[in-house]
């Protein structure tokens, strides 16, 4: 081949020719170097290409996927609408300003305290409250600074009786502490169940708490 | 995180070429957004992440936590000029990529541990590229597109791949060679923003 046929260098880049025009084309590159350097240009693009799965340039719904479609909307229908970062915000105000008025007897002359001067009973403590969308179980949380570890203690509501529970601590590093288990009484279900464990992480390096079953089931997460 | 800062980047790289989805607030909205999400797009989420994950019903709990984030994220997906496949599929490798980092943290459920090693170290690049070219292919004309797909993503030959598309082998050359050239085209109008 002496000319430059170009409309081959594409499918010869993207390696779609037989193996005899690949013949061809390689005589010819040998002496061309003007359709080498073009084809450098195509190759690159060719990297490009790499970037993208193959599995992008399938269309429609995967088959066999009915159950995963509605275990989605199930998810979506439960959960708290996207901006909930907001409102789990001032849920926690909410939960502190009750437990201001608690402190207080009654409630009076909560209106000058701040939300911060509050949250610590002992020095440097941290409260939250959950709720859990889809099992519907809130969870108070304090976590209490030890020298070098932390205590954690929970209340939690909404509890079925007989579950056998245990309580997962989170570091920032993403490493799980177990902070040990229970059982939920017919009391603990009715009227709130106390909790309270030690994990050997400082309290600043607590990322979140888990309460999940024994077998495995989540049950409510807070994250700190 | 990282996902922010690729949708901004994406914005400025590549207007103009997605489909809206629309403003999805409410219960019946969301679920609107994702039934059509996964009507358009669920084959290839669920084959994508059964590959990187090589577990179908990992895969599907995979698929499942993307298209809650998209619904999550529908107002990027509506603002953000992308391409939504992209968006997904770059959601999609990143919570397999952060799954198989925090099993690799986790050392006491020995039984989840498995064979295989994490999909990337850091996928940070990847994640602008996948989108980035993804919307370039999108820019470019039907007839190139599918040409590309063919030869490149089927691994079809020139041969083959006229045969699938009813056109002269010629023609599927020609254009290949076009397409290559129409993408480069269109990838240097964008470098510069994805370059930053």
């Amino acid at each position: 081949m002496s000319e430059h046929d170009r409309s081959q260098l594409g499918a010869y880049a993207l390696g779609a020719l037989e193996p005899d025009e690949v013949r061809e084309m390689d005589e010819h590159l040998a002496t061309c170097p003007e359709c080498r350097a073009e084809l450098a240009e195509l190759e690159e693009m060719k990297e490009f290409l790499g970037e993208v799965p193959p599995e992008a340039f399938l269309d429609g719904p995967p088959a066999d996927g009915d159950l995963l479609l509605q275990r989605t909307l199930r998810q979506v229908r439960t959960a708290p609408e996207p901006q909930k970062k907001q409102r789990s915000r001032w849920l926690w105000i909410a939960a502190a300003l009750v437990l201001i008025a608690g402190a207080l007897g009654g409630g009076v002359l909560i209106g000058r305290q701040t939300v911060d001067q509050v949250a610590e009973p002992p020095a440097g403590s941290r409260q939250v409250s959950t709720t859990d969308a889809v099992t519907g179980t809130t969870m108070d949380t304090t976590v209490e600074p030890r020298a070098g570890w932390s205590w954690i203690q929970v209340h939690l509501t909404g509890l079925t009786a007989g579950a056998e529970c245990e309580m997962l601590v989170t570091d920032k590093s993403g490493k799980t502490w177990g902070a040990g288990s229970w059982v939920v009484s017919e009391k603990a279900a009715r009227d709130g169940s106390y909790f309270g464990g030690g994990v050997l992480v400082p309290l600043d390096q607590v990322r979140s708490v888990e309460i999940r079953t024994v077998q495995g089931k989540h049950v409510v997460t807070t994250a700190l | 995180m990282a996902i922010a800062v690729t949708e901004r980047l994406w914005a400025t790289a590549v207007p103009g070429i997605v489909r809206t989805v629309g403003d999805y607030r409410g219960p019946d909205a969301a679920e609107a957004l994702i039934r059509s999400l996964y009507a358009e797009h669920g084959r290839s989420l669920l084959a994508y992440a059964t590959r990187l994950t090589g577990d179908r019903a990992a895969a599907e709990d995979v698929v499942q936590e993307t298209l809650v984030r998209a619904w999550k994220h529908a107002d990027d997906l509506t603002e953000g000029k992308g391409s939504v496949r992209g968006w997904l599929l770059t959601v999609t490798r990143n919570i397999v990529t952060d799954r198989a980092r925090a099993r690799a943290v986790r050392p006491a459920e020995v039984a989840d541990v498995e064979d295989r090693p994490p999909v990337e170290s850091d996928h940070s690049e990847a994640v602008v590229n996948t989108m980035v070219v993804l919307a370039a292919l999108d820019k470019v004309s039907p007839e190139h597109r599918e040409v590309l797909v063919e030869l490149y993503y089927r691994g079809r030959s020139v041969n083959e791949a006229a045969k699938e598309l009813g056109v002269p082998p010629g023609t599927v050359k020609s254009r290949s060679y076009y397409a290559l050239r129409a993408l480069r085209a269109v990838m240097a109008g964008t470098e510069p923003e994805v370059a930053r």
